[in-house]
């Protein structure tokens, strides 16, 4: 049986973690350096593009502080992208709570989308862009993962709290609507 | 855009993107996308999702998240040879399953003798031991108080080793544990019928 080249990452991280454990501080270099780009992107498609680096770092700090936990049932990939997802609930949560401005925020998502479009030369990327603002936040985080990533449905499921199965659905629904928006133009 | 009505390997599109697909699965849908328009056409919109969401994202500082995170814990100071390795485990355990045995036969060797009888009755295993004639040695002797799972054949002196062998050789064989045969016998009258 071949080994997957994500088997292969799995190997790696798992031998990384071992290192730091044994006091080698370079393997967390080396396990930022894996990681911390993809995680900056799967950030970026929740709108918070301007505190993406402190969202990065509060994941590796938490996940490093934690790292006894890590039961290896997941990939280290995967459990970082679990963490950061948690962080960006926690935070919207309680942006929610202590300014209580969920209009303000949608405007603000709004344009800096908009600033995002103008970045966006190419006319078929931006149409592609705006495909996939339309999809629902579930469908767009899957579709994001699975496209971006090139996660597998089982590890997309424990970052976004679901089953294999709806995460299945969510991305070929995501597809078909990202298809038609093309076509539409 | 039409859709490819083989949908396992338009699943397989997005990782086989990704370069993350092994070399079966990989080999099995660059063969597909050769004869296949539709998923070469998903092929290109994936790129161009992925180029797009990836536009925009600021690089992130490798450094400085580095320099957040908490130290690697300290090796160990102590010599390799004391660190506990998983068979170092395994001996501890052995050794003190031996002590455990040991000490086990010494509590029993101070045991009362009713409490050697509840187990067996030891009176013979010390009559094939030491025979009337033969002096008890210090070891027998000592096995009068019960008997000894501390010792063993070690504690016999060659004089009793000799003895036990040449008893053992006169020892009848046991009795059989298979049932014996057995004709029944039906008491019948004169005229045949069964009593």
């Amino acid at each position: 049986m071949s080994e997957s080249n994500r088997d292969v990452d799995v190997r790696q991280d798992l031998a990384l973690i071992a290192r730091w454990k044994e006091g080698d501080q370079r393997a967390a270099t080396e396990i930022v350096e894996r990681h911390a780009q993809a995680l900056a992107r799967f950030a970026a498609t929740h709108a918070v593009r301007e505190n993406v680096d402190e969202l990065v770092q509060d994941t590796f700090v938490r996940a490093f502080n934690s790292i006894e936990s890590f039961r290896a049932d997941s990939s280290l990939r995967t459990w970082l992208f679990t963490i950061l997802k948690r962080l960006v609930l926690d935070r919207q949560r309680a942006e929610r709570r202590s300014r209580n401005r969920v209009e303000l925020e949608e405007d603000h998502a709004v344009q800096e989308f908009d600033a995002l479009d103008g970045m966006v030369a190419d006319e078929t990327m931006l149409r592609v862009r705006q495909a996939v603002e339309r999809l629902s936040p579930m469908q767009r985080e899957v579709f994001t993962l699975r496209v971006t990533e090139g996660m597998a449905y089982s590890d997309i499921a424990k970052v976004v709290d679901s089953t294999e199965g709806a995460c299945r659905v969510h991305y070929h629904n995501a597809m078909r609507a990202v298809k038609e928006h093309l076509s539409d133009d | 855009m039409t859709d490819c009505p083989d949908g396992m390997m338009r699943d397989l599109l997005p990782e086989y993107a990704r370069g993350v697909l092994g070399a079966p699965d990989a080999l099995r849908v660059a063969a597909h996308l050769a004869t296949c328009a539709e998923c070469r056409a998903e092929l290109v919109l994936l790129g161009r999702v992925h180029d797009s969401l990836s536009l925009g994202v600021p690089p992130v500082d490798v450094a400085s998240i580095v320099r957040a995170l908490p130290a690697a814990p300290r090796r160990s100071a102590r010599p390799a040879a004391f660190a506990w390795k998983h068979w170092h485990w395994q001996y501890a355990a052995a050794a003190a399953a031996l002590v455990m045995v040991a000490g086990g036969g010494m509590m029993w060797r101070g045991a009362p003798d009713g409490a050697a009888t509840r187990l067996a009755d030891s009176s013979h295993v010390r009559a094939a031991v030491r025979p009337e004639s033969t002096p008890p040695s210090p070891a027998s002797a000592h096995a009068d108080e019960g008997i000894s799972f501390g010792g063993g054949l070690s504690d016999l002196s060659v004089e009793d080793l000799q003895t036990l062998l040449g008893q053992m050789s006169s020892i009848k064989a046991l009795p059989s544990t298979d049932p014996e045969s057995m004709t029944p016998v039906i008491a019948t009258n004169e005229g045949g019928k069964t009593l």
